[in-house]
């Protein structure tokens, strides 16, 4: 029996909920979080939609916590880090460059829109890029709409059909 | 190929090549492992060469650190290659390890859509042919993919069955167990977050052998999903596991800039 309430979903766009988008950025402590606080601090306007997590590198995130992420319901997942020479392990975003390949590849299919996930490097001094970056995230995610595994979508992803079978009679 | 594979085992004992093997024995249905070090154990001339499959790297790696001579192991090309990663993880010293590779048949080839049901320098006469097609039916387009994966992810009992029989599933510490990932014993289990993690630590060290699906419950098609993952691997990293013991996985190692997938510049999709 196909489930058809999921595709429903896939289709969804903001305006058939009215309901905000959820961006989780995950920004490395030595460049990006300092150029999210430059931004802040030259007074830029950017997008509010995004809820940030400080790491020491962008190479401590584990896969584990994009799928998280995605799980509880995040529309859009950010990783933002030092450019490429400049990660302040040496080489900590060599790391990261590669597990986001895997992981963007491996959602892209299971049918998870690439463009949910973006990978950008920001340094310290780069403020206005921070806040272009955030913007042009934001619209992107606003396009494709909600996360179809967003649980305030309707479906409960972490329901069986059984239990959803029975709430519908 | 059982009077051969015999007359082999014999020798490799008789001459001190191996101090000891280890191989399977007994009649389709009632097949047990073994190990013998005396060339006149009576085991040997029951040896089972048939179609059953069976984690002899698993075996190998509990029998391996009790001798300290070399140890021979009949295996398929499956478990040369599950052995090959788990040395590279440094669970079995491979070079212990003589394998005394076997061919499988046609048939269990087919049934298994493998490309590799010969070993390279395998001794043994046979006429298969590698299976070159892709395994499993094929994928819905774009729009449909993720109902495609929900509705069989959704089915998952969580047995664990996925993660046990794995041979590369060593962790003692598993991230599925984790209750900060998933919620600790529930049923059914958090989807898709439960089978993406599996798939993500597979990606590049999964042999592809298909044991994970056989043995799934719910029919999940996880040769897929895991394939899919080693895909990106190859395509991103040209990294393919359990070919070279000398090859580290690209995951595991910083590496060069021009080596990143692409991903020098960070990820936009256009
Ligand atoms: S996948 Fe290939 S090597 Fe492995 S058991 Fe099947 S036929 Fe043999
Ligand atoms: S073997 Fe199948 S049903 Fe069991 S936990 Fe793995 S995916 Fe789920
Ligand atoms: S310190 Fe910024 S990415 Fe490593």
């Amino acid at each position: 029996m196909a489930d058809t309430s999921l595709k429903k979903d896939q289709t969804a766009k903001p305006e058939d909920g009215n309901e905000k988008i959820r961006i989780l950025a995950f920004l490395c402590n030595w460049c990006s979080y300092a150029g999210a606080d430059l931004a802040g601090v030259s007074r830029l306007q950017y997008p509010p939609d995004v809820k940030s997590i400080r790491v020491m590198c962008t190479g401590t995130i584990s896969p584990h916590y994009i799928l998280k992420a995605f799980q509880e319901g995040a529309d859009g997942v950010l990783i933002a880090g030092c450019h490429i020479g400049d990660c302040h392990y040496l080489k900590g975003n060599y790391a990261t460059a590669k597990r986001f390949r895997v992981i963007k590849d491996l959602l892209e299919s299971i049918g998870i829109d690439p463009g949910r996930l973006r990978l950008e490097w920001v340094s310290a001094a780069e403020g206005e890029k921070y806040a272009d970056v955030i913007a042009s995230f934001t619209e992107q995610i606003k396009e494709i709409g909600k996360s179809p595994l967003s649980k305030s979508m309707g479906r409960d992803v972490n329901k069986s059909k059984a239990q959803v079978a029975d709430e519908s009679v | 190929m059982k009077q051969e594979l015999i007359q082999k085992i014999k020798k490799m004992l008789e001459s001190g090549e191996a101090g000891a093997v280890l191989f399977l024995r007994g009649e389709e249905g009632d097949i047990t492992p073994a190990v013998a070090s005396d060339p006149a154990d009576a085991a040997i001339d029951e040896v089972y060469s048939g179609d059953s499959k069976f984690l002899m790297a698993a075996f190998a790696c509990l029998v391996e650190p009790y001798h300290n001579e070399k140890v021979a192991v009949v295996m398929r090309e499956c478990d040369r290659r599950m052995l090959i990663e788990l040395a590279k993880h440094n669970k079995i010293a491979f070079d212990k390890i003589i394998p005394l590779s076997i061919p499988c048949s046609q048939q269990l080839a087919d049934a298994c859509v493998c490309d590799h049901p010969v070993p390279p320098g395998c001794e043994f006469d046979t006429t298969t042919r590698p299976v070159t097609n892709e395994p499993g039916g094929t994928e819905p387009e774009d729009g449909d993919r993720l109902s495609y994966w929900m509705d069989h992810f959704s089915r998952c009992i969580r047995c664990m069955g996925c993660r046990n029989v794995c041979p590369l599933c060593y962790c003692a510490d598993c991230a599925l167990d984790n209750p900060e990932l998933l919620g600790p014993e529930m049923f059914p289990p958090d989807i898709p977050i439960f089978h993406l993690i599996r798939a993500i630590d597979m990606a590049d060290r999964c042999i592809d052998c298909g044991m994970c699906e056989e043995v799934c419950p719910a029919d999940i098609p996880l040769r897929k999903l895991y394939r899919n993952a080693l895909g990106s691997l190859k395509e991103a990293l040209d990294y393919v596991p359990g070919l070279d013991l000398k090859e580290k996985s690209p995951l595991e190692v910083l590496g060069e800039p021009g080596q990143l997938g692409g991903m020098e510049d960070g990820y936009r999709r256009e």
